[in-house]
């Protein structure tokens, strides 16, 4: 008898030590996903869902369970709120997400005294990498994407005269300030520029007066959604198109939000740091994952690919470091990793914690009757040049 | 030519803030509802129009005429069920179901629509320019312009001229009065409300090309269509007209002439014309 207890009980030690070994490690995502800026929340979601069902829901026998939380738009109060209850009840080990800048920026604080690593999928302002060490951004940065663009245009697209039209918010500012400072580099000749308030809904008098400038190309930066949308049905209808003038965009001609837009889209050149149509193998596997699991209108934007190199780039660490993965040993993995994103080759920032990667000269045509980008140049890698400018620690 | 331009622009942003707040002015006069889900009628008369044409290949025209009864129906079937027992409820209990109303709505496009704008589906005739000697000006404005110059001539036969309009003007400006010379407020509200709803859904669908459809529709020109309700005069068909050319306009040459007074442009011209006028352009008897 005494024997068979013995048993039991060693038993009983074997098990609880298995279970001890097969962690839960908890994974924080923040994002929109009610109100204005839904789509940034269901884009994150669908990837990290996909990555999880090509990947699987574990790493080495450990769960990893992601646990999706609403700030309803632009409220860091709510972000900051959000991120103290993963951190103290849910005992996250990592947080991600971030649609918007104000709402990664509110939690930088947090995470620094908490040393939970954060990684931010979109919020592309610049200097929200700065704001922590325990950020690592796999999005992009509003200059970064933007700087090929003008120089481009300039040197190969033979355009001369250009006038920019861009949200009146500090993105749109970034825009304004690196297209114009390589368009005027590259010899061209900047003929106008107007800033939009956000509330504006008709954006005639903008296309107009850009029109009525004579420039060769009309340069746009304006959040993506309706006003985009507004804005470049508004560039095709008043016959600019027609006249020969080009449009030059980025983000607003994601191939999500072209059926929005109809067919006047058509000939629009963007620059961008993913785009959708490229035959990279990890971005084929994405596409089809996607819609395998969400139907055929499942199509991934910027939130997609960074959510997806997000995840990645964790799954591996954790790989490395096992289920008691720390803070530091996080950040310190990231930095100066390269990888195969489904955008094509990326690398982190050994230094700023920022991401490294190519840029994309697109132009949008119709293949199949689906509206779609198509590459035809590819810069080199480009590093975040707000920062190039600004070094830290000055 | 710089003023046609801007003339043209700003009438055609007017037309469209006309259409959908039009129903809104004369409902909030009438019946002093405080409706701001009505916004949510034209966002839903734009995505049934869209679905008609994408999904059942129902011609542009004919899906925003679709769009129109739909929005009137529910808006009669809301009247009903929801708004009626508001009425004696003051503003606060209004605003508060009315607001609610917007998130519902909100809500229910994003899970059938998902979040992002719908597609495009103006008709090819709608797509190009034509040629208006001294320049050539995007058709699809001048048809905004001429529905609404169309549909301002209807209203105005039907509001001041027809038996119904003299009926409706009295209630508006004195509800009790109406009553006790026997006419049938109740009724006359319930029609009202369904053709303020109609008109809103058939505004929602006609001005997709410059208001996109998109799940935030409602609460994002919420705004908009307050600022003319206010700017033309509570219940004043011939206010709501003038407001929303003149904010059309005026916001249009703004922007074209100063863009660099930004977001307070639109605020400027609200405070000017209320200061000038504080109790609208046009205001009904009632408020005066």
């Amino acid at each position: 008898m005494k024997k068979l207890v013995g048993v039991l009980a060693g038993a009983a030690f074997l098990a609880s030590a298995a279970s001890a070994q097969a962690e839960v490690i908890k994974i924080g995502l923040i994002a929109s996903f009610s109100g204005a800026f839904a789509v940034w929340g269901q884009q994150f979601r669908q990837s990290v869902e996909a990555y999880q069902k090509v990947n699987g829901k574990s790493v080495d026998g450990h769960e990893i369970q992601f646990i999706f939380r609403d700030n309803g738009g632009a409220d860091p109060a709510k972000s900051r709120q959000l991120a103290e209850e993963l951190i103290l009840r849910e005992k996250v080990k990592f947080i991600t997400g971030f649609e918007l800048t104000p709402n990664a920026l509110a939690v930088a604080e947090l995470i620094t005294e908490a040393k939970i690593p954060t990684v931010i999928f979109n919020a592309a302002t610049s200097m929200i990498t700065r704001s922590s060490p325990y950020f690592v951004r796999t999005s992009m940065t509003v200059q970064q994407y933007v700087a090929p663009l003008p120089t481009w245009a300039v040197k190969e697209g033979g355009i001369k005269t250009a006038y920019t039209v861009v949200s009146d918010y500090a993105p749109g500012h970034d825009a304004e300030e690196i297209f114009i400072k390589n368009f005027e580099a590259a010899g061209g000749k900047i003929l106008g520029k107007d800033r939009i308030p956000l509330n504006v809904t008709d954006f005639a008098p903008y296309i107009e007066r850009a029109g009525a400038s004579g420039a060769q190309a009309v340069y746009v930066f304006i959040p993506a959604g309706a006003p985009s949308v507004s804005l470049v049905r508004e560039f095709a209808k008043r016959g600019l198109k027609d006249k020969g003038v080009k449009l030059l965009a980025g983000g607003e001609v994601q191939e999500i939000f072209l059926p929005a837009i109809g067919d006047d889209v058509i000939g629009t050149i963007s620059s961008a740091h993913y785009t959708e149509t490229n035959t990279n193998p990890e971005n084929i596997l994405l596409r089809k994952t996607l819609v395998e699991m969400f139907g055929k209108d499942a199509t991934p934007d910027m939130g997609t690919v960074g959510a997806w190199d997000g995840t990645k780039l964790i799954y591996e660490a954790i790989k490395q470091f096992g289920p008691k993965i720390t803070g530091d040993q996080f950040v310190n993995f990231a930095k100066g990793r390269k990888w195969d994103s489904p955008r094509g080759p990326v690398m982190i920032d050994p230094v700023e914690r920022d991401i490294i990667q190519q840029v994309y000269m697109r132009r949008v045509e119709k293949r199949d009757g689906k509206l779609v980008n198509i590459d035809f140049f590819t810069s080199g890698m480009v590093k975040d040049p707000w920062k190039e400018a600004r070094p830290a620690g000055k | 030519m710089l003023l046609f331009t801007i003339l043209l622009d700003g009438i055609a942003y007017g037309m469209v803030l006309f259409l959908i707040s039009v129903g809104l002015t004369v409902t909030m006069g009438l019946m002093r509802v405080v409706n701001l889900a009505h916004g949510s009628f034209a966002m839903l008369g734009g995505y049934l129009s869209s679905v008609m044409i994408r999904h059942y290949g129902v011609p542009f025209i004919w899906s925003t005429l679709g769009a129109a009864i739909v929005c009137g129906l529910i808006g009669g079937l809301a009247e009903l069920t929801i708004y009626r027992p508001l009425y004696r409820k003051g503003d606060l209990a209004q605003v508060l179901l009315t607001f609610g109303m917007i998130f519902v709505s909100i809500a229910a496009m994003t899970l059938l629509f998902g979040p992002t704008p719908v597609a495009e589906s103006m008709p090819k005739w709608l797509e190009g320019q034509i040629d208006l000697g001294f320049r050539t000006y995007p058709s699809y404005r001048l048809f905004l312009i001429g529905v609404g110059t169309l549909l301002a001539i209807v209203l105005y036969f039907i509001i001041e001229r027809s038996l119904f309009g003299a009926r409706l003007r009295a209630a508006v400006d004195d509800p009790g009065m109406a009553r006790a010379l026997g006419i049938n407020v109740n009724l006359l509200f319930t029609l009202t409300f369904i053709g303020g709803c109609a008109l809103a859904g058939f505004g929602g669908a006609i001005g997709a090309g410059i208001l996109p459809i998109e799940p935030f529709y409602a609460l994002k020109y919420l705004v908009l269509f307050l600022v003319v309700v206010v700017i033309g005069g509570l219940g004043s068909f011939r206010g709501s007209l003038a407001a929303a050319l003149s904010v059309g306009i005026l916001d249009t040459a703004g922007k074209y002439l100063v863009p660099q007074l930004g977001s307070f442009l639109l605020w400027f011209i609200v405070f000017g014309l209320l200061l000038w006028r504080p109790n609208g352009l046009l205001p009904p008897k009632s408020a005066t």
